[in-house]
């Protein structure tokens, strides 16, 4: 039930964004239609689709039960490390930041005993930095700190 | 006897060294992560796109088709000794192949499921090219109109037939039109949805998109999930079937041949509503119904068999008409459009050496699989002790690197993250990311066509109804829209037949 509403209102959600963005571009008519003639029927159609799901979900009622969400904690640890990286990637460069995220996931997403967190660091982010950066002359960031 | 002499020419492309070599490691990989549960094939296939960028149309096709088709046999081989589905479509095989497997017949559950395979998937290649080309061309006298029809009916299938919920699918494909609708419009180049950001003036770039969703999304959903698969040491028992048993599959495997054949076709339809259907029928008209689920024979060779056939015939849509059925083949369809090649009714007429030269790769592929999947049976299942924690490092490594090889720039990589969030999120709330990938593609060609059909008959909106071939196709699509009644009905009466079934990955 949770979960239905929560399809809903991101389907609103989405559904207003798109409203907003189409009413502000051409729409055009049926005869010469606009840039934003096919997102406003999009937006439309999509309002239309999240209230039949809205029907649906209060006419089933049904308790769906939640499936271990005990370590949403994780996930949304790893996604923040992501980011970090994402946002690091140039400056550290590939393999430092690599080893790092990759130490992040065997550490504390999927935790593992020391010695093999370190040499599945080791071997992903050199592995990859060999393979890719240096067997097929990828121009992965070496990191900017070092210039 | 023209199609011999094409089909030879095929051969001869996909029988050079470095093709052979492609076609053997999109094999090996396909049924590497056929049997890893928790790695799709839309995700491989997302993984290795950046790596067919340096190698030639062809070549690229060949390797990712084998990933596809390859993913099925593997498929078969974790639900039948571990009662888990390495994939989507090989649910249904759990059911009877894992109770032959605790009856001691595992080896003939195995056998029967790469034969079947095989059969299937030659036979689906052999439809693929006899009908591909014939279709290709009828759908040449296609226009605007038409076009919109056939794009209109393949998004209405997907969300149809592409998960639990048809309102949830639609609203998937609703929000992939509006997420390939980002960037310059397609007739006069206006910037939408770009809020400023130059990068975004392109659009969104659907390689970064399906990298998000299927690789980075399935690892987070993965994630809260840990209990890691008990790796259960069963023998595997003589690896030959007896005569008995091979009588009794035989049939089944026809049928699930055939039924995979046609339902792939469909778009939405492929490998995994085709194994669940030909499993219901074949329990449907079996004499002895109540055998099924205690170790039937029949109830593996059908769906392994129909999953095979589905993966091969999946294609027609894509080669004949541009429109990719599934998440996999769409992400074909990109690797395709980064070589600069069109998939439509054109691509038989104009690359055929590339159209010849995947239908031969085809008939190698399912050799090659058989060999591989046959007498490794074991060093597959030793595949399966490695622990998920470690090989997920790993898959995030890959689509890191492939999202900054797409334009060499941190804020794709950003663009993968962001939309691997949206993918969980999506998984959360019961969304299939697939729609949403497959309308995202074809969104701008759907935009133009209606637009341009539009423009061309003055703002009246029946010319998608006036034209016959356009008025067929709305015709379907509407009885389509009409239909969730009957379907409630059906499917109501098809999941009495089928049974429970552990549909968790």
């Amino acid at each position: 039930m949770t979960r239905e509403i929560g399809a809903v209102v991101l389907g609103l959600a989405v559904a207003a964004l798109a409203l907003r963005e189409a009413l502000g571009l051409p729409i055009g008519t049926v005869r010469n239609p606009g840039e934003g003639f096919f997102p406003l029927w999009l937006a439309v159609l999509l309002v239309a689709l999240s209230l039949l799901l809205l029907g649906h979900a209060l006419r089933a009622r049904a308790a769906a039960g939640a499936r271990g969400d005990t370590r949403i904690g994780q996930v949304i640890g790893l996604v923040a490390a992501l980011a970090v990286y994402t946002a690091m990637l140039e400056w550290i460069g590939y393999p430092i930041a690599t080893f790092l995220l990759v130490l992040y996931m065997v550490k504390v997403t999927h935790p593992q005993r020391w010695l093999l967190a370190l040499a599945v660091s080791l071997l992903a982010a050199g592995g990859s930095y060999l393979l890719f950066a240096v067997w097929l002359k990828v121009p992965l960031p070496p990191g900017s700190w070092r210039s | 006897m023209e199609i011999l002499s094409l089909l030879g020419s095929g051969f001869a492309i996909a029988l050079t060294p470095a093709n052979l070599f492609y076609c053997f490691v999109g094999s090996l990989v396909g049924t590497a992560i056929g049997v890893l549960p928790g790695l799709g094939p839309p995700a491989t296939i997302a993984l290795l796109l950046p790596v067919t960028y340096g190698i030639p149309a062809t070549s690229a096709v060949i390797l990712l088709a084998g990933i596809f088709y390859g993913a099925m046999y593997g498929g078969s081989t974790t639900s039948i000794l571990l009662n888990i589905p390495g994939e989507a479509a090989s649910v249904v095989t759990c059911l009877d192949g894992y109770q032959m497997a605790r009856q001691g017949r595992a080896g003939a559950a195995l056998a029967v499921a790469a034969v079947g395979s095989f059969i299937a998937g030659t036979i689906g290649v052999v439809g693929l090219m006899l009908l591909a080309p014939p279709l290709a061309s009828f759908a040449l006298k296609f226009g605007a109109p038409e076009n919109a029809a056939l794009l209109i009916l393949g998004l209405l299938m997907v969300g149809y037939l592409g998960g639990a919920s048809m309102t949830k699918g639609l609203m998937m494909a609703v929000v992939g039109l509006l997420l390939g609708s980002v960037g310059l419009d397609p007739i006069q180049g206006t910037p939408r949805f770009t809020y400023g950001i130059f990068k975004l003036s392109e659009g969104f770039d659907f390689v970064l998109v399906a990298m998000g969703l299927f690789g980075i999304g399935e690892v987070l959903d993965n994630v809260e999930q840990t209990e890691e698969p008990e790796v259960i040491t069963t023998k595997i028992g003589g690896l030959l079937a007896t005569r008995e048993e091979w009588k009794a599959a035989a049939a089944p495997m026809s049928r699930g041949s055939l039924l995979g054949f046609i339902i792939g076709v469909l778009p939405g339809g492929g490998a995994i509503i085709s194994s669940f259907l030909s499993y219901a029928l074949e329990k449907r008209f079996s004499r002895h119904p109540e055998r099924f689920g205690k170790g039937a024979i029949e109830g593996v060779a059908a769906p392994e068999a129909a999953n095979n056939g589905a993966a091969s015939s999946s294609f027609i849509p894509l080669l004949t008409l541009g429109i990719p059925g599934n998440a996999s083949i769409a992400l074909i369809f990109a690797a395709l459009l980064i070589h600069g090649i069109r998939p439509g009714p054109l691509l038989v007429a104009q690359q055929p050496q590339l159209f010849w030269g995947l239908i031969a790769s085809m008939y190698i592929g399912n050799v090659m699989l058989l060999v591989l999947n046959l007498p490794l049976i074991r060093v597959w299942v030793r595949l399966l002790q490695v622990p998920y924690g470690l090989l997920a490092p790993f898959i995030i490594v890959f689509v890191l690197v492939g999202a900054y090889t797409v334009n060499n720039s941190a804020f794709d990589v950003g663009v993968a993250v962001a939309f691997g969030l949206v993918g969980y999120v999506l998984r959360k709330l019961h969304f299939e990311p697939a729609p949403l990938v497959l309308a995202m593609i074809l969104g701008p060609q759907l935009e133009a066509s209606v637009r341009r059909a539009l423009i061309f008959s003055r703002g009246d909106v029946f010319i998608f109804f006036e034209r016959p071939i356009a008025a067929v196709l709305m015709t379907l699509a509407v009885l389509m829209l009409l239909s969730p009644l009957a379907r409630w009905a059906l499917s109501r009466k098809f999941w009495e037949i089928v049974g429970p079934v552990r549909t968790e990955k």
